[in-house]
């Protein structure tokens, strides 16, 4: 029988071979020509994806005799599906950009070329220059596989005229739940501008013109008042086997969340979302609070109807904040290793992540950069910038093994479910326990 | 002699969609087949895991879901698009200045390229501006419809989203109704004029000659649909649902093995769950080619 | 209760734009069989269509029997047609068939069934009952149509070419058989065809028609004894009459001075090859069993045709002499129309 196994998965590999290439084979030296093309693969909003054609063309620019091809994929979705065939394909782009929440299952793989030696020779780069939290969330056993662009946490973005008019308090640093929960109730206004519950108008009477505060029921937005409240969301970050939402402190951070909608109705229903997503709502004016990462502001830069800025996130017991962290990675089996590092270096370098901080896109992952004009600048907004360089030290990252974006996924279907029909709360962390159990035990982890 | 010339060349003739035909269905075919008893992540080999794919299938609520999905599906949306389809042919099977244009209209959204259809539908569903809530809730107060109900919740209830799917599925009739429309207009019209000499209703009519007369390529084009209805569910649940509203309302087999293979990159997995789906396929066409003979042989005796 | 079987009366039909059918004036009698006889596009199968009810009649109006059925859907006019393919449900068996007409309108089974099978046993199908249309041969399906038709008793049998798919010894013998059931069930029926002898042999009275008009309306032996106009004279009878200028080489004796522009007709069957009258060469000989037609030219150019025995016929070739006799020609004037002369 394992004579038979081998044999078909012999036939097997060398079918997919002759149709799909170097599939099975290493690359092995990293040469090729400098001034070849490199193609980086990347995603977003038509404003993020203006910020790294600046960087590429700045690039161009200061080495007239390098090229970089953007790569744009629709979503991160279609990011995945693209580097996964095309590495199958034997033609995979030199680099791409992707989260720490989902390069697990590259690196798991094999397919992402360790940096390690690149960097001790390299003179542009310094690890010390960078944010730890940063840079140890790319590390896969040992080994730094990708350079990060940025450092983000959530934050709090808010309508500072929409607050005057309504001569609501704006939210400060330390402010608590219960003070988040009490501005967003304040916040919630009809369409006469007089202050509404939000749950009286379920399906009928009269709907909210004005929600006090947008969040999206994922886990991701769950973990950082689940640590705030001292909390864990998995039993062991470095080996997680389990979700452990039952804890009492996680149990009130999702209550409260929940809550947000079924007891006090200040987030926008599900068909209201279905209809007018959160970031589009907040730009249109008819949200007081959005809770997002730094992507949101290059959407938001372009707003020209009210001034908003941003604020930290509310604690519980300790400021608690959640990474977001995006890295420049480079395939294995990309032909341009050379021309490849030697972008990765102009644009993880304090010259390449000034050119992007001013975009607005990131929070730089540079030290020096972030605490620079470059970033930290008031000319445009968010004018309190200072707020995502503060939540920096209490930033954790989440577990970075290789079935997480299925364990995202599964989740928040089922937070969904709790934040908009009510499911008893025992059921959801129940359910969330019992459906990520198998994820886990499939994963491969970093350590 | 010229037997074997005529051979060769019904064969030079045949040859290029032959090849085609095996590179493009029946290798992928046989691939995907074989794949479905390994792991594999298109990055680092394939490893043969004999039939654990097939038990964590059966194990996988996920799965699960998407199979009833899709076999509720196929027994609803089947027979609502064949009597559609149905229904217009005969309606508009005749000569007129009106009949022209209507059967324009009833082909155009299968022309439609797929996702621009699947897009119109996102907008057309939107929950508070789209124009269907719109009209429902004409006539009606704090956004109820005329009757004081709630209307239906398109994209955020699980049965309602079910529901969209499907009647998205009920416009795209066009081919089937291009058939239907060529073979009521081959009938023999002698025969209703005779009909017509009897006296016979037009209930008369459509029961004893249109029905019995059309109804072999009805259970061809059954049996047609019926294959497809797996099949073109996917671009819809994708574009305008993504899945549905938890839990997975509208995640029907294509769109499971879709997200299976390119978002979690589990090839092997995925192909099981094609695996699968072929397989119903294949017991769908077996049932129905046996019904229909069985029938056949019952009217001739 | 009036003699009249069915009666038009100034009825025009029209397809497409054009006229079809130019007023026509038409009068059965019950139970009388008329053939209505003329070329294809003469409009026979249309005016058979108004009468049925399958093509509305632009002016005028049809009576069947008493009733006046003009503005009645083809249902209710009590009619049965024969179509020219038969028009049998191919899904359904012989028996079914026939009694279609009589399920639609409620008969219990049993009784549908009974005069199903009376119908059949009469036209010659009995034998063929549980058969499918698809197993038949053209002359059963033929007689299928039939037992269809008359099981209903209808008021009036309209045959749209009944005979036309058959064979030719198929539609002898069915004929025959046509002629022997119109005499049995005494129905008033209307039976078009092209074919001149199976108007002549069926009919009680013929109706000539041409390019949607009437042109005569007689008995066979009026029709062929004293044709109306030129085409009627023509067109019944083969080889068709022999039509000459009058002032031609070939006159018969004792024919009196006729008006310029005048013709003369008179059959093959008339002219007598002899020694005397007009000098003619012998072109084409067909021999046809015991009878031979001889194409022969006359001096003008004109040919005629004649008919002789088979034995002592002409060589081809040869000059022969031929007379007609003026009892047996036909005048015709400029228009065609027929001149009798005092």
């Amino acid at each position: 029988m394992t004579r038979l196994r081998r044999l078909a998965t012999l036939a097997l590999c060398t079918l997919l071979t002759a149709t799909a290439g170097t599939a099975c084979a290493d690359h092995g030296d990293g040469g090729g020509d400098p001034s070849a093309p490199v193609r980086l693969l990347v995603f977003g909003a038509p404003e993020e994806l203006a910020a790294y054609r600046t960087l590429a063309d700045a690039y161009t620019r200061a080495h007239p005799d390098r090229t970089v091809q953007l790569v744009e994929a629709g979503d991160r979705k279609d990011l995945l599906a693209r580097l996964s065939t095309s590495i199958a394909g034997g033609e995979p782009p030199e680099l791409f950009l992707m989260n720490y929440r989902f390069y697990g299952q590259f690196a798991v793989k094999d397919a992402i070329e360790p940096l390690d030696d690149r960097i001790t020779a390299s003179d542009k780069i310094d690890p010390a220059d960078y944010y730890p939290v940063a840079m140890n969330a790319f590390r896969w056993r040992g080994r730094q596989l990708c350079l990060p662009q940025n450092v983000s946490s959530l934050a709090v973005y808010y309508n500072r005229t929409l607050f005057e008019k309504y001569g609501v308090a704006l939210p400060q640093p330390g402010w608590t739940w219960n003070d988040l929960l009490t501005t967003a109730t304040a916040m919630t206004r009809d369409a006469a501008g007089g202050v509404i519950r939000g749950t009286e108008s379920e399906g009928a009477a009269q709907r909210p013109a004005v929600h006090g505060v947008g969040i999206e029921p994922s886990i991701i937005r769950l973990a950082p008042f689940v640590w705030s409240n001292g909390g864990e969301i998995v039993d062991d970050p470095a080996r997680p086997t389990r979700l452990t939402l039952d804890g009492p402190a996680a149990r009130e951070a999702l209550k409260n969340l929940v809550d947000l909608r079924l007891a006090y109705g200040v987030v926008p229903t599900d068909e209201e979302v279905e209809s007018e997503d959160d970031e589009s709502r907040f730009a249109n004016g008819r949200l007081a609070m959005l809770l997002s990462s730094r992507r949101s502001t290059t959407t938001f830069r372009s707003i020209t109807g009210f001034e908003w800025d941003v604020a930290p996130l509310p604690v519980y017991r300790q400021p608690a904040g959640i990474l977001h962290s995006d890295a420049y990675c480079m395939t294995r089996g990309g032909r341009n290793k050379q021309a490849a590092w030697n972008f990765l270096e102009y644009a993880i370098s304090a010259d390449g992540q000034r050119i992007i901080a001013a975009t607005g896109r990131t929070v730089p992952s540079h030290m020096a950069v972030a605490n620079s004009p470059a970033f930290l600048g008031p000319a445009q907004p968010p004018r309190s910038a200072k707020v995502f360089l503060d939540a920096i030290p209490t930033v954790r990252a989440l577990p970075t093994v290789s079935t997480w974006p299925e364990i995202e996924d599964v989740t928040s279907g089922i937070l969904e479910n709790a934040l908009y029909r009510g499911d008893r709360l025992d059921d959801v962390i129940r359910q969330l326990d019992e459906q990520t159990r198998p994820l886990f035990a499939r994963a491969e982890h970093p350590r | 002699m010229t037997r074997d010339r005529g051979r060769r060349q019904l064969a030079m003739m045949l040859a290029p969609y032959l090849l085609g035909l095996t590179v493009l269905v029946l290798a992928p075919f046989a691939v995907t087949v074989v794949l479905a008893f390994t792991e594999y992540d298109l990055i680092r080999p394939p490893r043969w895991i004999g039939t654990d794919n097939f038990t964590a299938l059966a194990e996988d609520p996920i799965f699960r879901t998407a199979l009833v999905n899709s076999l509720l599906f196929a027994a609803v949306a089947v027979p609502l698009r064949l009597t559609i389809a149905l229904s217009l042919a005969l309606l508009l099977h005749r000569r007129s200045r009106f009949a022209g244009t209507a059967r324009t209209a009833a082909v155009l959204p299968s022309a439609v390229p797929e996702i621009a259809y699947g897009l119109l539908w996102l907008w057309l569903l939107n929950p508070l501006y789209g124009p269907i809530s719109q009209v429902l809730r004409a006539g009606g107060q704090n956004g109820l419809t005329v009757f004081g109900r709630t209307p239906p919740q398109w994209l955020t209830d699980p049965v309602d989203a079910r529901a969209a799917i499907i009647l998205m599925s009920l416009f795209t009739i066009g081919e089937t109704f291009v058939i239907l429309l060529a073979v009521r207009r081959s009938l023999p019209p002698d025969v209703y004029e005779l009909a017509a000499l009897e006296d016979a209703t037009g209930w008369d009519v459509l029961r004893r000659i249109t029905w019995p007369l059309m109804r072999p390529v009805l259970v061809l084009l059954l049996i047609r649909d019926a294959i497809l209805s797996l099949q073109f569910s996917f671009l819809p649940a994708l574009v305008v649902t993504d899945g549905g509203p938890p839990p997975y309302a509208t995640t029907y087999i294509p769109l499971f093995s879709y997200r299976t293979a390119f978002e979690y990159l589990r090839y092997g997995y995925a192909a099981a769950a094609t695996a699968v789906m072929l397989a119903l396929t294949v017991a769908a066409v077996a049932l129905q080619w046996r019904l229909l003979r069985r029938h056949e042989a019952l009217r001739d005796r | 209760m009036s003699g009249i079987g069915l009666e038009l009366a100034g009825v025009s039909a029209a397809y497409r734009g054009t006229t079809v059918l130019h007023e026509v004036d038409l009068t059965v009698t019950r139970g009388e069989l008329l053939v209505v006889l003329g070329p294809s596009g003469a409009g026979k199968s249309t005016l058979l269509r108004v009468v049925a009810g399958l093509q509305p009649a632009i002016t005028g109006r049809v009576r069947i029997g008493d009733r006046d059925v003009t503005t009645l859907r083809p249902g209710r006019r009590n009619v049965s047609m024969v179509f020219q393919s038969y028009a049998l449900f191919p899904h359904l068996t012989v028996r079914d068939n026939i009694t279609f007409g009589l399920e639609v309108r409620d008969t219990p089974r049993a009784v549908a069934r009974d005069r199903a099978a009376a119908a059949a046993a009469v036209v010659g199908c009995a034998h063929l009952l549980d058969r499918r249309p698809g197993q038949l041969s053209g002359g059963e399906r033929q007689r299928v149509a039939l037992a269809r038709a008359m099981v209903r008793e209808p008021d009036l049998f309209l045959l749209d070419e009944p005979l036309s798919n058959l064979d030719q010894e198929l539609r002898t013998e069915t004929r025959g058989e046509l002629k022997a059931l119109h005499l049995r069930l005494g129905v008033t029926t209307v039976h078009v065809t092209h074919d001149q002898t199976e108007a002549l042999v069926l009919a009680d009275r013929i109706a000539v028609m041409r390019a949607g008009r009437l042109e005569q309306v007689g008995t066979p032996d009026q029709i062929w004894r004293t044709p109306a106009t030129l085409f009627v004279a023509r067109f019944v009878g083969s080889p068709p009459m022999n039509v000459l200028p009058a002032d031609g080489p070939l006159r018969p004796a004792g024919m009196p001075v006729l008006p310029a522009g005048a013709r003369i007709g008179f059959r093959p069957e008339a002219v007598r090859v002899g020694q005397d009258g007009t000098d003619v060469t012998v072109e084409r000989v067909d021999v046809v069993g015991e009878d031979a037609y001889a194409y022969l030219r006359l001096a003008g150019g004109d040919r005629i045709a004649v008919r002789l025995p088979a034995a002592g016929r002409p060589a081809v070739g040869t000059t022969v002499r031929c007379t007609v006799a003026w009892a047996d020609t036909h005048v015709f004037d400029e228009a065609g129309h027929r001149t009798v002369l005092g």
